[in-house]
């Protein structure tokens, strides 16, 4: 076993007692069976072939991997665009340190319930989705670790046909060194309708483990939209799991910006449960210097008559690298599927390294299945084109990249946050600007 | 304006331009035909300062400025323009974008004010109606699914946004039938004026009755191997060019 493996064990013998709701017998029990379920295998390594191009234990031996202090004082919002990009919208927020919410919002309407992840494990629907297992075996292990060791997060839950008036901000923040073990729940009882942002930055912290499972479920013609923006700390280590079940004509659309940390890994599980719902789970990522980051997803077409498309665009730059993992599952009853899945790199420099692995299996014999990867550079043809017009290299490359970048934009389905994920590119490219002068 | 002496270019380790010598005056509008492979696009690609292009001997001087040092985009501030035989489809950009872009570029490299977007769209509106450019063509991403007239007027209405003082065609007429020649030709003709030169490339008699020319050259196997006035472009039409690639 690893050593963080093994701080991570006697993290739960030493914490046990104090992690949250440790009154709730199943709940000790779950965390009980899940400690010796991860301490039975340890950490992921890259023998397993879903963690092939990822080397999670690795990152971890480098990355502080003792608890965070729950935060109790004070931490001044840093001015960070991953936060602002969000700031033209009229928004409910909602401010975590190390995990830990502190905010509580007062102006909620009727039939929403927003409360920390300890408040809501008493109830049942928050049950059900602590409960969730994720269908990669290879996956499970490291939602075993959450599930022992889970302290903050969010609870949200919106009663039968209510819509939350405004989007909801989820600023995580990371104030101090260390792992934080966090759980999101989201319920979306039939017909209700919620957009989450989320934004994940340092305030403070450089060297730290964010260990984010978000469970979500969709009832009958309920619709999430759920925008995401990743830029941790240069040293941080982000491994962010998201579960999602999808009743019939339920809709769900998850983006995910990714900017920061050392290594980051985002492993998303859709799975259709009623016929004639929908998935897009996009996402776009842009690295430098020896950043390493891993999409990973998996989408399970398991009734008949659903839409999945995942659209993810990479640009790395310096010795960075990029992974994306994909898989489509249709399985043998799940007639009339239609399954998309695309990824497309752009690599800027000769050091940087992409790998893809798009995957479909088909089991269903009427279906609509495509998935692509490709993996190039900047169009020298296009670069001339652009500069023989009078526009200077670093602007044209500037434009090329944007334009990149802007077809997984256009899969946002919320005007604001698009301009809002542009601008951030835009910072993105003016940092690279910067640092080569 | 434009003077090539003894101008000896090397592609891939090959020697494509052996020779030239050219002098272009302001104001005036020259062709320079030849046979496939006798070095016109090598030629136009040089001027305009792509990469790739080895000069080996000779020189190149425009408005009294050695210009082969000058990067591509400096070449295009200073007033070289190269309209494309094949203009590259670049999705995501919208053309409109594109063009701000490289006009403001333009402009603020000569020093002049950057345009607001009120501005330019007044001005390219004005310019783009003219050549029948449509907004719609200015909303759509530059170039892609344009057919090849539509792709020509837009390399024609970048180059009456930016006023070069250069202006390269390089073939110009390919791939346009007739209705579209006329339009690219006539608006080529409005931007003839006695501080602008022109450098028009072509295979084919047929640009020069829309674009008289000044002077007609004759390029073969890299070297300019005859001079004459816009009727050597008529005889070239009759006789071919067998006796210049032989």
């Amino acid at each position: 076993m690893t050593d963080a493996a093994k701080t991570f064990v006697e993290t739960y013998e030493r914490e046990r007692g104090s992690l949250p709701a440790s009154g709730l017998v199943w709940l000790s029990a779950r965390r009980d069976a899940a400690m010796k379920e991860f301490a039975a295998s340890g950490l992921p390594h890259r023998r397993l072939e879903d963690w092939r191009y990822t080397d999670l234990a690795r990152a971890l031996e480098k990355a502080s991997v003792v608890s965070a202090p729950l935060h109790k004082g004070d931490v001044a919002l840093p001015d960070a665009t991953a936060i602002n990009v969000f700031g033209a919208v009229d928004r409910h927020v909602v401010v975590f340190v190390n995990g830990v919410m502190q905010t509580k919002i007062s102006d909620l309407p009727s039939g929403v319930t927003v409360v920390s992840l300890s408040d809501a494990l008493s109830a049942d629907w928050a049950k059900t989705l602590v409960e969730t297992r994720v269908s990669d075996a290879q996956a499970a292990n490291v939602t075993a670790l959450n599930l022992a060791l889970m302290r903050g997060g969010l609870a949200l839950h919106l009663a039968k046909g209510v819509k939350l008036d405004k989007p909801l901000h989820l600023i995580h923040l990371a104030g101090d060194d260390g792992a934080s073990h966090r759980r999101n729940l989201v319920r979306l009882d039939d017909g209700a309708e919620a957009v989450i942002y989320e934004s994940y930055v340092s305030a403070g912290a450089t060297n730290y483990f964010d260990d984010v499972v978000t469970n979500v479920s969709l009832g009958a013609e309920a619709r999430l939209t759920h925008i995401k923006v990743q830029d941790e700390a240069a040293g941080a280590v982000h491994l962010a799991t998201l579960t999602a079940a999808l009743a019939a004509k339920s809709y769900f659309s998850s983006f995910t910006m990714t900017l920061g940390s050392a290594l980051s890994r985002n492993q998303t599980f859709v799975r259709f449960d009623g016929e004639g719902a929908q998935a897009h789970v996009n996402g776009a990522t842009a690295l430098r210097g020896r950043q390493h980051g891993d999409q990973f997803c998996i989408v399970d077409h398991a009734v008949p008559s659903c839409t999945s498309a995942t659209l993810y665009r990479t640009v790395l730059d310096d010795a960075s690298t990029g992974v994306f993992q994909g898989k489509v599952i249709v399985r043998p009853y799940a007639q009339k599927t239609d399954g998309r899945q695309m990824s497309n790199a752009l690599l800027l420099s000769r050091d940087a390294a992409m790998n893809a692995k798009p995957e479909l299996e088909i089991y269903a014999d009427d279906v609509q299945c495509a998935h692509g990867s490709t993996i190039g550079e900047l169009n020298r043809e296009a670069l001339f084109y652009l500069r023989s017009r009078g526009i200077d290299e670093q602007s044209a490359r500037q434009l090329l990249i944007s334009a990149f970048l802007d077809e997984a934009f256009e899969t946002v389905p919320d005007d604001a946050a698009r301009e809002g994920l542009r601008a951030l590119a835009a910072d993105w490219f003016r940092l690279a600007l910067k640092e080569d002068a | 304006m434009l003077e090539i002496k003894n101008l000896h270019v090397k592609v891939g380790g090959k020697e494509i331009l052996q020779g030239i010598d050219l002098t272009v005056n302001a104001g005036e509008v020259h062709a320079i035909m030849g046979p496939n492979g006798s070095g016109k696009s090598t030629l136009s690609y040089l001027l305009s300062g792509r990469e790739g292009y080895e000069v080996t001997k000779g020189s190149v001087t425009y408005k009294g400025q050695d210009l082969l040092p000058l990067s591509v985009d400096q070449r295009a501030a200073a007033g070289v323009f190269l309209a494309f035989q094949y203009p590259i489809e670049i999705p995501g950009v919208t053309t409109m974008t594109f063009l701000k872009t490289a006009l403001n570029s333009v402009r603020k490299a000569r020093g002049e004010e950057e345009l607001d977007a009120p501005r330019f769209l007044k001005l390219v509106r004005e310019k783009a109606k003219p050549l029948n450019v449509a907004d719609d063509m200015l909303k759509r991403a530059l170039n892609v699914g344009f057919s090849g007239g539509e792709k020509k007027r837009a390399e024609i209405l970048q180059m009456s946004l930016l006023e070069p003082t250069l202006a390269i065609l390089d073939e110009t007429d390919s791939g346009l039938d007739i209705d579209a020649l006329k339009v690219v030709a006539d608006g080529v003709n409005a931007l003839r004026s006695p501080e602008r030169a022109m450098i028009v490339i072509t295979h084919y008699q047929r640009l020069l009755d829309y674009i008289v020319p000044d002077v007609v050259h004759v390029l073969s196997k890299g070297k300019i191997v005859r001079t004459g006035g816009k009727e050597l472009a008529g005889e070239l039409e009759r006789t071919g060019y067998a006796e210049f690639a032989a």
